[in-house]
């Protein structure tokens, strides 16, 4: 039962860094009909970032938050004006490939960076833990549990109750609406993107302390972002937190009652029964079929 | 001849038959051929020989992605998958059931299980579309390495399987791996080549343009998409199969890879999508470049940065890939001037010819030829039909108006089966077909047309009208694109709806109310015995209505039965008899025109009880 | 016009096929050259070898690359192989299967080398040395130790280390087995990576320590690239085993193992990694030198070790890299050394059948100790047990090559 129990935790804390992962790519998705599958690689990037701030300036990676996100942003931003901004019209499936390629070309100038070695901040405290009772609750675990609640709320607030947040909602709904209500699309777009990004920026810090690194990770991260949105709905927010929780609970306890091995497919499982018995998800909508695709 | 009209010659299914020897890419073409065949007779270069080997084997799984995602239009960023069930096939038969006996024995085994798995898989992962069925065809391929990882009482897991060594003497070298791949790549290619010129390659098409509309003209979308898919299956398997036996060594990981399935998809983009040798000339541009690399810059890191880029850079800036620009190019060069392109030349209607009848119409009957009730359909809170009832009369030309948002588009759509009600029933000639899928409803006789027309647009006007299938046979799958029965009677119902002149146009490049005539036309194929218009008077000009009301009430004649919704009174007044009425998603009113623009509720719903008042006690 | 636009098609084919076949188109290696200013002299003997630079496995890669280079500087100053100067060229495979076979078919075809050298990992070395038997060349691989390399019948592979994989930790599994009875392990737990060298060396542990009644309370496999080691942890954990025994190649999973034991409080009495404590700093700081007293790992080299050769090894690599030579780098600068003992054997390179006969019947004086081999190629000869004390890496067992009489036991709580 104590067994259970603590994988029930291991599973939640670790689901509430999975969700402000996951909150930037089904963000994307639900605006601008992106999958944007270089979310991987840039969780990645900027953990090294937060890495060498480490490193080279001593500071915690949870405090290097503050740099990185914006950091990301920018990147987002820039990302987006480059290439995904000329996919508008094109179908869906080249949206994937472009993403794609963005993906690799990171990863291949993140190990010419840094190399292809894994990495890990490791601040003291990532190696204690918290006790409650016969419970134990591992510091950096609840710290970036923590920073991504915190971050969660940030982008609820905005969504809810800036002006931009407003923009962002009507073009998830109906961009030539948005246009027709003097919505300008092409920047609210952009700015999505980079806020989409910019998440990001704040879980990469927080992976760099959780887990050790190297350039290829990020299949494992985007295959789970994509477990997560499709389990909690494409385009939902709520949909991704519920779905977070979900995957990192469903992965630990495959990892102690089932075998370490199955454990990395159980993002795939999810993504196929979802798509092909309930495609909108716990919370997405369903579109009107005869609306031409 | 203009560059649109030049395009659709080359592309058009039949005449790609002749692309081999088309200048300039036929002599080139076989040059290649000859030297590769050679190659390995003339010198005993095993680095270069090596090369090609690789790079043959990219060129059969970019040629059978082609199939799947170039004609049909459903790309899978997983078909190494094929390589990989092909390979442990393979392997399996020649270490475990026949103890080390040849691989190459079993490379027919891999092609079949491969085309199963496909058939299987396929027919599901199928049924979702777009960025779904993208990231499915992914995940299928991370399950299927896991599962070959962890089972390994069969496949060794992550230790591998090491198959037996060649058996031949060393001085042939790589000889049967090299003619044996590229004997593998001229089947593909052929197969390839015979699918683009039959019926079933231009059900693809169509299914790629828009698949919907290929459904509700009679192509049995599902069928068609899991016979392509498993068309794009079996030689990856039979590759999978030669290329394991050429590395000896083969484990989970480096045979269900997901890096060769986005070099599959970019060596076509740089080829070109949906052309017959772009995948060949892709993959014997990357793989080398992927040599080069590997060799001169060293590290994986700038090979990701180099493929990643070049991905990014193809789909931006080059998504037709190079044979289609410089086709163009080519097209360009060679242009003569011609007679001005038909699109700009106005529109004379000839008289209306005399349809030749298929069979003697039968009198009208005065039976229900199509019966809806109790129709209900919602979309969240909104009632699109509530509780329609209604009667279309063999024989008829029947109308059908209301006032926007009545739920007129979407009754159609109830119909012919674009769309599900939520209750109610729909009988066609007296037989249930709401269950029925929609090209099993064209195959029964139900045609319809679009209020926004929808062809297939990069086939040619001929293509679009023969595209429709009255029936699904197994053997007409293989017959030609555009046989002479078919295209005789296509040009037939061309010259009907005076659109013959424009054959060999793309359809895309025509103006909507001709592309209005040419959809009729399309749905004429079909034989119809009913026949349902939606808004065929909107957004044309006056002499083209009254020729289109000709062309109706002479179909009329010959037995079909017609329901239109229309918006343009004196048309449906001049036209149509009886007239139903709907509002508010239910039928409100059923009768002559004159009947109709007398009732009460008929103008309630349309004017609104406002003006009823209004004229009431102005009257 | 159409028939000339066929023949000018046509000439250049005609035209490339005749010169691919004069020519043959060499290729400048990329490797790294030459060594020292010896008195050898003549023409080079090219050895050819492919290494993993780059990707999952570049750590032992590039110390792989260094050995080979400071046996070639060594051989180049004594004299050269045979008289002749040595010139290795070392291509990177990237970690890639694929690459590692288009590699070696070119050492062999396009540059023609003389002799090879393997490369490192099972993983890799399982295709490698595929080409080389198909070519029938004799190849001697410094990493490699999974037993599916060696049930092949393969007769030109020889593996210079001391033993396959499941005997890798032979020695801690006869100390533990043979303890005295308030002292030895009742249950063990065992965390294997899912791999061709990993898998071996657990089930190795397992059914020696089973056989002497220790009972098995958790076996799970992972696969390699996992990092969050929480869950296997606090699964471990919760059944409170004696010992504990990892067996992975690298560096990542077993840290992350110890860190996730470290977060769940839990210490067994005695605890064996196969690989990961072997590498020096980058272990111990990555779970605290206070954390490794006591480790036990098992290791084919030891700096301090009075094998034939390593001073001068040591002295070599000191001198050019500024720190101790990892593992990886004493394996393949031993590897080199059987190559070249065969080779001088034997007399000749013509033969590569001979070369491969000599060494089987015969053994080789390495760095790593005396090297022996059986018919298939797997040595048999045994690990050294080793164990973190005091900060420092010593070897326990055997007796005739410690550097520490004591062994730590149980292993201290976790700071």
């Amino acid at each position: 039962m104590t067994q259970l129990v603590q994988a029930i935790i291991l599973g939640l804390l670790i689901g509430g860094v999975y969700a402000l992962l996951a909150s930037g790519l089904t963000l994307i998705f639900g605006v601008m009909d992106v999958i944007n599958v270089a979310q991987g690689a840039l969780l990645i990037l900027a953990a090294f970032l937060a890495w060498t701030l480490w490193q080279e300036a001593g500071i915690d990676p949870l405090i290097g938050v503050l740099i990185t996100t914006p950091a990301m942003f920018v990147l987002g931003f820039v990302m987006y004006k480059l290439t995904v901004q000329w996919l508008s019209g094109m179908p869906a499936s080249m949206s994937v490939l472009l993403t794609f390629a963005l993906a690799l070309v990171i990863e291949g100038a993140m190990g010419l960076a840094w190399s292809t070695t894994y990495h890990a901040a490791t601040p003291d405290y990532f190696d204690e833990s918290y006790r409650l009772g016969q419970f134990y609750f591992p510091k950096a675990q609840v710290y970036g549990c923590g920073v991504a609640v915190g971050v969660l709320a940030l982008l609820y607030v905005m969504l809810d109750h800036t002006w931009l947040g407003r923009a962002i909602r009507a073009l998830s709904e109906n961009a030539q609406s948005a246009r027709l209500v003097g919505v300008n699309v092409r920047g609210v777009a952009a700015l999505t993107f980079a806020v989409g990004v910019a998440t990001t920026g704040a879980g990469g810090s927080i992976i760099s302390v959780l887990y050790p690194f190297l350039p290829g990770s990020h299949y494992q991260w985007i295959s789970r972002l994509l477990g997560i949105i499709v389990l909690g709905g494409m385009g939902s927010l709520p949909g991704a937190v519920v779905g977070a929780l979900a995957l990192g609970v469903a992965e630990t306890m495959t990892v102690t009652y089932i075998s370490p091995r199955w454990a990395t497919a159980v993002p795939y499982v999810v993504i196929m029964v979802v798509l092909l018995a309930r495609p909108q998800g716990i919370m997405g909508a369903k579109l009107r079929e005869d609306v031409v695709v | 001849m203009s560059v649109a009209q030049s395009s659709a010659r080359r592309f058009s299914p039949a005449r790609l038959g002749g692309v081999i020897a088309a200048k300039p890419f036929g002599p080139v073409i076989a040059a290649a051929f000859v030297f590769l065949v050679l190659y390995p007779v003339v010198t005993d270069n095993l680095y270069y020989q090596n090369m090609i080997i690789l790079s043959t084997l990219l060129a059969i799984m970019g040629s059978s992605w082609n199939i799947i995602s170039g004609f049909t239009g459903y790309v899978s960023l997983g078909q190494s998958v094929f390589l990989g069930i092909g390979a442990y096939t393979t392997a399996l038969f020649s270490l475990r059931v026949f103890d080390g006996a040849s691989p190459f024995w079993f490379i027919p085994i891999s092609a079949v299980v491969a085309g199963i798995f496909a058939a299987v898989v396929g027919s599901v992962l199928m049924r979702t579309r777009g960025h779904s069925f993208v990231i499915l065809t992914i995940a299928f391929l991370f399950v299927m390495q896991i599962v070959t990882l962890n089972w390994s009482a069969l496949t060794n897991g992550n230790h591998g399987l090491t198959l037996p060594l060649p058996m031949w003497d060393i001085a042939y070298q790589d000889w049967p791996f090299y003619y044996s791949l590229l004997g593998l790549l001229v089947l593909t290619v052929a197969l390839a080549w015979w699918i683009r010129r039959t019926k079933f390659g231009m059900g693809l098409i169509a299914i790629r343009e828009d698949e919907n509309k290929a459904a509700s003209v009679g192509v049995s979308t599902p069928v068609y998409k899991v016979l392509s898919f498993t068309a794009s299956a079996v030689f990856i398997g039979a590759a999978g199969g030669i290329y394991a036996y050429y590395l000896t060594f083969i484990d989970p990981r480096g045979m269900f890879d997901i890096v060769v399935s986005v070099m599959i998809v970019l060596a076509v983009l740089l080829g070109g999508r949906g052309t017959l040798w772009g995948p060949v000339l892709g993959a014997f541009i990357l793989e080398p470049l992927n040599e080069v690399t590997n060799n001169e810059i060293g590290g994986g890191n700038w090979r990701l940065v180099i493929f990643g880029s070049l991905l990014a850079l193809v789909v931006l800036l080059l998504p037709r890939g190079i044979i289609p620009s410089v086709a163009d190019l080519w097209a360009r060069l060679r242009r003569r001037t011609d007679a001005a392109a038909l699109v700009g030349a106005r529109f004379e209607p000839p008289a209306p010819v005399r349809l030749p009848a298929a069979d003697p119409a039968p009198p009208p009957s005065g039976r229900a030829l199509l019966t809806v009730e109790g129709t209900e359909k919602r979309f969240g809170g909104l009632r699109a039909l509530d509780g329609c009832s209604l009667t279309v009369e063999e024989g008829t030309i029947t109308a059908l108006i209301g006032p926007n948002g009545s739920g007129k588009t979407t009754l159609f759509n109830v119909v012919d089966g674009t769309m599900s009600a939520d209750r109610g029933e729909v009988l066609f000639e007296g037989e249930r077909i709401d269950k029925l899928p929609p090209w099993t409803r064209a195959h029964r006789g139900i045609g319809r047309t679009f209020q926004i027309t929808r062809l297939f647009r990069e086939m040619t006007v001929l293509e679009n009208v023969v595209a429709p299938l009255r029936s699904f046979s197994w053997r007409r799958l293989g017959a030609d694109a555009v046989s002479g029965p078919e295209a005789e009677r296509a040009h037939e119902l061309l010259a009907f709806v005076g659109m013959d002149r424009f054959a060999d146009m793309q359809a895309k490049s025509l103006s909507f109310g001709q592309q209005k005539l040419v959809e009729l036309a399309q749905i004429l194929m079909l034989d119809p015995k009913l026949i349902m218009l939606d808004e065929p008077a909107g957004g044309i000009n006056p002499t083209l209505i009254e020729h289109m009301a000709e062309m109706i009430r002479e179909l009329n004649r010959q037995g079909k039965t017609f329901l239109i919704v229309e918006h343009n009174m004196p048309l449906v007044l001049s036209l149509c008899n009886p007239v139903l009425v709907l509002a508010a998603g239910t039928c409100i009113c059923e009768g002559t025109p004159d009947e109709v623009q007398g009732d009460r509720a008929v103008l309630d719903a349309y004017l609104g009880e406002d003006y009823l008042a209004g004229q009431a006690a102005g009257a | 016009m159409r028939r000339i636009v066929w023949l000018l098609a046509l000439l250049p084919v005609l035209a490339a096929l005749v010169v691919a076949g004069c020519g043959g188109g060499g290729e400048t290696s990329s490797g790294t050259g030459g060594g020292g200013t010896g008195t050898a002299s003549g023409e080079p003997m090219k050895i050819g070898a492919s290494l993993p630079l780059t990707g999952d496995f570049s750590e032992p890669g590039v110390a792989a690359q260094q050995g080979y280079q400071i046996w070639q500087q060594q051989v180049n100053d004594s004299g050269g192989l045979l008289g002749r100067p040595v010139k290795i060229t070392i291509k990177d495979d990237q970690s890639d299967q694929n690459a590692v076979v288009t590699d070696y078919n070119a050492l062999i075809q396009q540059e023609k080398v003389d002799l090879l050298l393997g490369t490192f990992s099972s993983l890799l070395n399982l295709p490698a040395s595929a080409v080389a038997e198909r070519n029938q060349m004799l190849y001697v691989e410094p990493a490699g130790g999974s037993p599916e390399m060696f049930s092949r019948g393969f007769k030109y592979l020889f593996f210079a280390q001391q033993a396959t994989a499941e005997h890798q930790a032979d020695l801690f599994s006869q100390w533990a087995a043979g303890l005295p009875a308030d002292q030895k392990p009742k249950t063990a737990a065992y965390v294997a990576a899912d791999d061709p060298f990993g898998g071996p060396v657990a089930d190795g542990i397992k059914s020696q320590l089973e056989a002497a009644g220790v009972q098995t309370v958790y076996s799970k496999v992972y696969p390699p690239e996992t990092t969050n080691f929480d869950a296997i942890a606090s699964a471990v954990a919760s059944k409170k085993p004696d010992v504990i025994a990892q067996g992975s190649a690298g560096l990542a999973d077993g840290v992350g193992l110890d860190r996730a034991l470290i977060k769940v409080g839990y210490s067994p009495k005695q605890l064996f990694q196969a690989s990961t404590p072997s590498f020096a700093d980058q272990f111990s700081k990555a779970i605290g030198l206070e954390n490794t007293e006591g480790i036990f790992y098992a290791v084919s080299y030891h700096v301090d070790a009075p094998t034939p050769g390593n001073e001068e090894f040591l002295a070599a690599y000191k001198a050019k890299y500024n720190t101790d030579p990892p593992e990886d780098a004493a394996d393949a600068y031993a590897a080199a050394q059987v190559l070249q003992a065969a080779v001088e054997a034997v007399g000749s390179i013509d033969d590569q059948e001979a070369l491969a006969n000599w060494l089987r019947d015969n053994s080789v004086d390495t760095i790593l100790g005396t090297l022996s081999w059986d018919d298939t190629g797997a040595p048999e000869q045994a690990f050294l047990l080793a164990q973190w004390q005091n900060g420092d890496e010593e070897i326990v067992l055997p007796d005739d090559a410690k550097t520490s009489d004591t062994i730590v036991n149980p292993k201290p709580p976790w700071k």
